[in-house]
């Protein structure tokens, strides 16, 4: 009974410092990964931040009104410095998730795999997001300096209109893009896009019929006798 | 755009061998065969008024007329006087609606293409003056070719720069931003008025052609706007020539103010930046020689609608004030703010205020703080709140009375300078 007891013990303990032994390297290998990631995050967001600042990125996301844009959305820092930021996370995440995949659980297994394959999709997705952002700002301030200097009185629901269909637009790219829930990401932009078309027909064709008429009136009458007859240059 | 070499011999197989040409006319035409015979008429008896004993040679740069101009060119010249063609635009061109290089407010296309090849021309031939006219004038006399190429032949003048006799407010784009702001900058009292007629001498023509404004961004401003200006700068002998009435054909017209604003502005702003070193040392005007009939004011002009451009200027206010937060200092926007509560009747754009918005669009400019295009046109609802405010405040007047009001603008311009200079050099 003694013996068997003592085998058992025995047995235990070697079973967990083998286990506790193949652990700690790999827990090792863990913390190794994190701070390299600490350090190459690190090191990626003053490189980046040096880069951006030589290039006058800032001076070229206000000139495009992303910095304004991300102001409207609370975030009061520089868009280099988010783009640091954001730079630091997905270096530090990267190595973190080597870290994860080094600790070989079977729960993480392929995870790390995983998600290099999804990474260009990502990448893909947040290229699109910035671009549909600026793009949006830039026809919104366009369409809206012409509106404005054509006198149009709706000038700023035409130029909002203008910002949120683009942005509707870059949406459902970037959820494509992202694979999430394609089908019904593409069906929900065909039937908004599709219905608020519609709507406008119906709404003009029927019920708008005659403040369109007047409206067209307006601005034809206006145009024939409120134009200027002098030259400018 | 045809490479030199290609241009030239094109144009010598026209020619032939002539030996020297001392004299070089340029027309730029687009579909002007209607009024093109009266204009080359004109041209060829005011040469022969100047220098009857000079060699001539007639170029004529077409954008692409389909109504027979060039037929009518050699019927108005006649085989004595030798004349070549050049068609400087392709059949594909067309100017963009977005774009900025749309089209001269002359209604000819492309206007700095055919400039090109006139100065190629002249720089190759070796050429002594050279007197660019456009073929859509109805207004043309024998008197305007003499006053644009005598100061050139006789007074070895570099440049004879357009004036016109314009009806009241005609031209206040030019009045209000383009005259002073030049003046104030460049030190010389140019009126700035584009298109129509210019003489050039050969040493100038040359120049033209080696400074960076023929492609990239400055070529996306008209050539009207900154010839004149690149003249002053660069320290050439230059003279305004008095040629009365100016009435012409306009091939294509519903040219947008905002487009037209942001070409003649743009151009300045950007030559802002070429000549930084030029303008930031030179203080207060001086006069430049006037040839032909002295300049007076136009009679009455047609109507002005002051109620739309006070609109104008009022709905830029509510919907534009975004953009000029960005562009303007803050105590620039907040005398424009109080703009806004004054009625249509009472409205005044006061001149310091007027000065102090134009310099900050041009730090706003200079320091790219929006997008060019979009930073030039929203200045279009406040081009309007100065001019109707020029209106209101003179209507009741004679026409020197808006002279006496440029004039005074113009000196507001020169006396705020430094704080431009200022601004510019450390923003």
């Amino acid at each position: 009974m003694s013996t068997l007891w003592q085998e058992a013990v025995i047995e235990a303990f070697r079973e967990t410092t083998v286990r506790i032994a193949h652990l700690l390297p790999k827990l090792l290998a863990l913390f190794t990964f994190l701070a390299l990631g600490l350090a190459a995050g690190w090191l990626m967001k003053v490189l980046l931040l040096r880069l951006l600042k030589a290039f006058r990125f800032d001076a070229l996301c206000e000139r495009f009104g992303l910095g304004s844009s991300l102001a409207k959305t609370g975030m009061h820092q520089s868009p280099s410095h988010l783009i640091g930021r954001l730079s630091f996370w997905l270096v530090f995440l990267l190595f973190a998730f080597m870290g994860i995949d080094a600790l070989d659980l079977t729960a993480t297994t392929n995870m790390m795999s995983s998600i290099i394959d999804f990474l260009p999709h990502t990448i893909a997705a947040v290229v699109l997001l910035l671009f549909g952002v600026l793009l949006a700002n830039f026809m919104a301030e366009a369409a809206l300096i012409a509106t404005v200097n054509a006198q149009i009185e709706e000038a700023r629901i035409i130029a909002s209109f203008i910002r949120w269909g683009v942005l509707l637009f870059t949406a459902a790219m970037v959820l494509t893009q992202l694979g999430i829930a394609k089908e019904i990401v593409v069906a929900a932009f065909s039937i908004m896009f599709g219905g608020v078309m519609l709507a406008l027909a119906i709404g003009i064709g029927l019920g708008g019929q005659s403040i369109a008429k007047d409206f067209l009136e307006q601005r034809l009458r206006r145009k024939k006798f409120e134009r200027d007859e002098m030259s400018h240059i | 755009m045809t490479t030199t070499k290609t241009l030239f011999g094109e144009v010598r197989e026209q020619i032939g061998d002539r030996g020297k040409i001392e004299v070089l006319i340029g027309i730029p035409t687009f579909n002007n065969a209607k009024t093109v015979e009266p204009v080359l008429r004109a041209v060829k008896d005011g040469v022969n008024k100047v220098c009857p004993e000079a060699s001539v040679l007639v170029v004529n740069a077409d954008a692409g007329s389909q109504d027979g101009t060039q037929a009518a060119i050699k019927q108005a010249v006649g085989p004595d006087t030798p004349t070549a063609f050049v068609q400087h635009l392709a059949g594909d061109f067309f100017p963009g609606p977005i774009s900025l290089q749309a089209l001269s407010e002359s209604g000819v296309p492309g206007r700095e293409h055919a400039f090109r090849t006139f100065f190629t021309i002249a720089e190759e031939l070796e050429v002594k003056a050279c007197v660019v006219i456009d073929g859509n004038f109805r207004s043309l006399s024998s008197d305007w070719v003499e006053v644009l190429l005598r100061p050139v032949v006789e007074k070895a003048v570099d440049y004879v720069a357009p004036l016109f006799r314009r009806a009241r407010y005609e031209g206040s784009l030019t009045n209000c931003i383009i005259y002073p702001l030049n003046r104030a900058l460049y030190g010389k009292q140019m009126r700035y008025q584009s298109g129509g007629g210019y003489g050039f001498s050969g040493k100038l023509a040359s120049l033209y052609l080696t400074k960076n404004v023929w492609e990239g961004e400055a070529a996306r401003y008209g050539i009207d706007s900154w010839l004149t200006t690149v003249a002053v700068a660069e320290g050439c002998e230059v003279s305004q020539g008095f040629l009365g009435t100016k009435i012409h054909d306009t091939t294509l017209t519903g040219i947008e103010l905002s487009i037209l604003l942001a070409q003649a502005v743009g151009a300045l702003f950007h030559l802002m930046e070429a000549y930084q070193e030029v303008w930031e040392g030179r203080t207060g005007s001086s006069p430049v020689p006037q040839f032909g009939p002295p300049y007076e004011p136009g009679p009455e002009g047609g109507a002005v609608n002051v109620e739309r451009m006070v609109r104008g200027f009022q709905q830029g206010l509510r919907d534009l004030l975004p953009i000029w937060e960005i562009i303007l200092a803050p105590e620039t926007l907040a005398g424009i703010l109080a703009l806004g509560l004054l009625e249509a009747e009472e409205f005044r754009f006061p001149e310091a205020l007027w000065v102090q918005t134009i310099f900050d669009f041009a730090l706003a400019y200079h320091e790219k703080a929006l997008h060019r295009e979009h930073l030039l046109k929203s200045l279009t609802p406040l081009y309007l709140g100065q001019t109707a405010s020029l209106v209101l405040g003179t209507r009741e007047g004679s026409p020197e009375d808006v002279e006496r009001a440029i004039e005074t603008l113009c000196r507001k311009f020169e006396s705020m300078k430094p704080f431009l200079t200022q601004r510019w050099r450390f923003p």
